[in-house]
């Protein structure tokens, strides 16, 4: 038996922390980060008694968006259930979560699977489907320190979706695919941080294997506590040759948790939860059920954006780019919304907006850690900059600059080509005049040109442009210069 | 007649005709404490002496200056000639189950008994922002599970003013002892099967238990959250018409506070009954429990003079033009208790996980290694016998190889509870009443330590009352005569959603129409 006989059988469950301004169940800040532990709590996240929690629309709202995405069926009536079970970071001794009536049942996501990741080289696309999304509340963290346990419960009450992916996924490859393209589109809606190292995306996974052409499932590990895409990717990995190692060896896989640790690289069987088994979840008496009528659910719906892989397609088809621009111009949404932008004001090739945009202006976002909506560069001063290119107004090399001239001025291209006089020279006897000076200048470059180095021409047209600070058209003053020393 | 022994409504009006200040009243009210309270209920209370047997017992803790600076803030006013608000100088107790800031808010529970609540229940914000002045927090069964007080963690339990050896009923028997004796002419209490109206009945005084949701929840520590209702305990329909005004209506801390306009309770109370249909259901004449043994039902009539004085109150309400209605059939009444005795215990089980020991309250004293042990130790030295009864049982039925054939089930009953009110009520049903009459409780007073430990049959005397809760309808408890001992006999109203305008204003024509019965003029025995 090898590797290539088994197949792996994965299933992912995320918690999606949503970016809402204040917590789902109480008014305190949702967000913690770097915030003093117990900063930003009150009496309903801390479960005092007496409390009644009050729900924050913008998470039902959030979390309707993203069952969209999903393709999941929202629900028009669904409600919030009580997971019960003890931990000091569950102030309440339960969760408010959702069970059988969630927000919204079904839906899937269809995964472009790159060449890159694929098994035998070639892209495919794996449709993954979703069993589960819902809402609930985070829970507070916990800690040992000089042998006492601490409890922060700046987290409690941080709005989540849970989603969980059917055992559809057969690689660790297509599970860290799978991931990037979730936080892709919790970002492109606008919903999540979607960060793994903070915790707003947080991933398990469900592991087991089986041979190849068999359809049942066998006992699955859970693999917990990985905070990226790459480590949930490499643990994924280990886990599957473990299992075939064990299974070769004869031995039973066991439902086991099990810990990633990044440091050595290596699963840790988890201490078994503290947790009971029996969650003896029941309707929230303190909530009422969520109403999402036509009229609010079209409201949320209102302005729904095209989804990243749409777009990625649309991009390929409509604009003729080749696969690669398309996936790096819609990695992000502003990115390209800007594209498009640009494209339509522009008028001539996408390609050539795309160029300038992946070669010029991502690195110009990168280095002020910018967003393409951030940048005095608007999409129509692109255009103008390409159009003033494209008539010989301006070189490329002015064009280049220029960039970072609009960037730092607020004018516009052409109203900088004005101001400063950037305007290509196309005047022969000017460009005469200085290639003559060149030459005049540099009597040893001019003998070993005539002595047949011929690659001293495009020495002899960079001197000429410097003198004229790039206003030059290089053609003429090539021309000129093959004329004066012939 | 003293200060402390006028109605709401009478000392409102003369405070605000300046005939008497605000600290005036608060002095007569503290010194009526001070006569017949005796000694507050507190954890490890001792053996009870014969003083305490003499005593009421209503308080757990008494906030005298707190009070006091409330009464002078008043009377600040009063002389500067700003508006003090509709209850100022009015003092009330309020069940020592709702928080209140800076006090001790303990459910009458060791597991609390160390716990200051760090901010207001919303039904004690609205009475004090309209000057009302909150004396203290009163004794309850622990938790609320109960209707006798006894087994509050906090002793001596309170007695029954009519008579010192009998209990004020429960859970609010702390608020209607308080009511009863002259100690405020208000309290805040709570009613989850009859918590408010059981105590009403037995002590004397009027309760009502308002609509599911017309009464801010936020502040009160939960027992069964769908079937908790806060409520006004006074002595008369009028000052409880006025304390309605004040604590209900919509509250952004409570989402199931109902978004339903408050009308003005006390304006249409004086308007007469003519033509108002109100129904007797043989439904609510007898007491039915299953056999243990067998299985069956049994069915018990009522006391005969319990059953005269609703019939007796029919007859007056006809005689003043209401329509009266014989035979509403309320068939599912009887499985109330069952059902309650589900639904209550699992809910009460998951609101009672957060007293863990980790964060505030009791937690044991004893230094513990392992987090499951400190929540054992904590919680099994923390709660009493009630808490513990519930917790074991809502645990048990919400399990879930038996929550379809326990808690599903308990729902359904719940509405089928439901539709019971909604044919009786319904205006183009078959009997389009405004109002059912029933007794409120199917004994008088019992005596004290004569039920407590016998959890079954304690309940059963929540027969009458624990339908309401199921189906969300308002009720209220009005006094209606002494039995042969000299006991507080009740009679309850039962009224359609947020028609407690309705039911006040037939409790006030049947004030009227009792107004000079004899009855009316004794005093309970604390008082003597
Ligand atoms: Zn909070």
């Amino acid at each position: 038996m090898t590797m290539t006989e088994y197949e792996a059988v994965i299933g992912l469950e995320t918690h999606i922390q949503l970016n809402t301004q204040t917590k789902i169940f109480c008014s305190c800040k949702a967000d913690s980060w770097n915030d003093a532990p117990n900063s930003n709590i009150c009496p309903v996240c801390c479960g005092l008694p007496g409390v009644l929690p009050v729900l924050n629309k913008a998470a039902v709202e959030k979390g309707v968006l993203l069952a969209t995405a999903m393709h999941g069926q929202i629900r028009p009536l669904s409600f919030f259930d009580r997971k019960n079970y003890f931990y000091p970071d569950l102030p309440k001794g339960y969760q408010i979560s959702q069970f059988d009536q969630s927000l919204s049942s079904g839906g899937y996501l269809d995964l472009p699977v790159p060449a890159s990741a694929s098994p035998d080289g070639q892209a495919y696309v794996r449709r993954v489907s979703i069993t589960k999304l819902h809402l609930e509340e985070d829970a507070g963290k916990t800690k040992n320190a000089g042998g006492q346990r601490f409890v922060d419960f700046n987290r409690c009450g941080v709005p989540l979706v849970e989603m969980v992916t059917g055992p559809d996924l057969r690689t660790a490859d297509e599970a860290a695919q799978y991931l990037t393209r979730l936080r892709q589109l919790l970002r492109w809606l606008g919903i999540s941080e979607a960060d793994m190292e903070r915790g707003n995306l947080r991933c398990d996974a469900n592991v087991s294997i089986r041979r190849k052409g068999e359809t049942h499932l066998n006992p699955k590990t859970e693999i917990k506590n990985v905070n990226s895409i790459e480590n949930v990717r490499a643990a994924i990995e280990h886990e599957i040759e473990r299992q075939i190692r064990e299974v070769e060896a004869g031995n039973r896989i066991f439902a086991w948790t099990l810990e990633w640790d990044e440091d050595a690289a290596v699963l840790r069987k988890m201490r078994s939860k503290e947790t009971e088994a029996d969650y003896r979840y029941f309707r929230e008496p303190d909530l009422l059920p969520i109403r999402l009528d036509d009229a609010w659910k079209t409201a949320i719906l209102a302005g729904f954006p095209e989804l990243p892989l749409e777009r990625r397609a649309r991009f390929i088809r409509e604009y003729g780019l080749p696969e690669y621009d398309a996936e790096i111009l819609t990695a992000e949404r502003k990115l390209s919304d800007y594209f498009e932008a640009a494209v339509r004001a522009y008028g001539g090739d996408p390609k050539r907006v795309s160029n300038w945009l992946m070669n010029d202006i991502l690195r110009m976002l990168n280095d002020r850690g910018l967003t393409a909506d951030q940048i005095k560069l608007a999409p129509a001063w692109l255009a103008e900059l390409l159009k003033l290119i494209d008539s010989g107004t301006i070189n490329i090399s002015t064009g280049k600059s220029l960039l970072q001239k609009v960037e730092e001025s607020g004018l516009s291209p052409a109203a900088l080509v004005e101001k400063e006089g950037l305007a290509k020279v196309s005047d022969d006897t000017a460009i005469r005049a200085v290639a003559q000076e060149v030459l005049a200048e540099n009597p040893k470059e001019v003998e070993a040109f005539k002595g047949g180095k011929d690659t001293l021409m495009g020495w002899f047209v960079g001197q000429v442009m410097r003198k004229m600070r790039g206003k030059a058209d290089p053609n003429i003053a090539r021309q000129m210069l093959e004329e004066l020393l012939k | 007649m003293e200060l402390s022994d006028l109605s709401a409504h009478e000392l409102a009006l003369y405070l605000r005709q300046r005939r008497i200040s605000a600290v005036e009243i608060l002095e007569s009210c503290l010194k009526r404490i001070e006569a017949v309270d005796g000694r507050p209920g507190r954890l490890d209370g001792g053996p009870l002496t014969v003083e305490d047997e003499q005593k009421v017992h209503s308080f757990i803790t008494l906030t005298p200056e707190r009070a006091r600076a409330q009464a002078e803030a008043v009377d600040r006013k009063i002389a500067a000639g700003e508006d003090p608000g509709p209850l100022a100088g009015v003092p009330f107790t309020v069940k020592d189950i709702f928080c209140v800031e800076g006090t001790p808010s303990t459910a009458a529970s060791r597991i609390l008994a160390n716990f200051t609540a760090p901010y207001t229940a919303t039904p004690v914000a609205r009475m004090e922002a309209a000057g009302a002045v909150m004396l203290g927090k009163v004794n309850l069964d622990e938790f609320t599970y109960g209707s006798s007080n006894e087994s509050s963690a906090f002793q001596p339990s309170p007695r029954n003013p009519w008579k010192l050896d009998r209990v004020p009923g429960g859970s609010s028997g702390g608020s209607t002892a308080s009511v009863a004796a002259g100690e405020a002419p208000l309290s805040i209490g709570t009613d989850t099967a009859g918590s408010i109206r059981q105590p009403a009945a037995f002590c004397g005084v009027v309760g009502m238990k308002p609509t599911y949701g017309r009464v801010s929840r936020y502040g009160l520590i939960a027992f069964a959250s769908s079937l908790d209702c806060p409520g006004p305990v006074a002595r008369n329909v009028t000052d409880a018409a006025l304390m309605m005004n004040t604590i209900a209506g919509a509250d952004p801390h409570d989402s199931t506070a109902a978004n339903v306009p408050v009308p003005d309770y006390l304006a249409a109370l004086e308007q007469g009954i003519k033509g108002l249909r109100i129904g007797l259901s043989p439904d609510y004449f007898r007491i039915t429990y299953p056999n243990l043994q067998n299985g069956t039902f049994e069915t018990q009539p009522l006391p005969a003079e319990i059953e005269a004085s609703v019939r007796r109150a029919a007859d007056l309400l006809a005689a003043m033009g209401a329509e009266i209605v014989e035979g509403v059939p309320m068939p599912n009444t009887r499985f109330g208790i069952p059902a309650y005795f589900v639904i209550s215990r699992v809910e009460a089980a998951s609101n009672l996980h957060r007293f863990d020991g980790v964060k505030y309250g009791y937690r044991t004293p004893e230094p513990m290694n392992d987090l499951r042990a400190m929540y054992r130790q904590s919680r099994g030295q923390g709660f009493g016998a009630q808490p513990k009864l519930r917790i074991l049982m809502g645990m048990y039925v919400s399990a879930a190889q038996y929550s379809e054939q326990y808690y599903n089930r308990a729902l359904r009953v719940r509405t089928l509870i439901r539709q019971d009110f909604d044919r009786a009520f319904d205006p183009q049903g078959p009997y389009r009443l405004n109002a059912l009459l029933t007794p409120t409780t199917p004994t008088t007073a019992f005596k004290m330590a004569a039920l407590y430990g016998d959890s079954v049959l304690m309940q059963y005397a929540d027969q009458l009352t624990v339908p309401a809760n199921h189906a969300g309808v308002p009720g209220v408890s009005l006094p209606a005569g002494l039995d042969g001992e000299g006991l507080p006999i009740g009679i309850q109203l039962l009224g359609p959603d947020y028609r407690e305008d309705v039911l006040l204003r037939i409790g006030r024509a049947y004030e009227e129409a009792t107004e000079t019965d004899p009855w009316r003029r004794v005093r309970p025995q604390a008082l003597l």
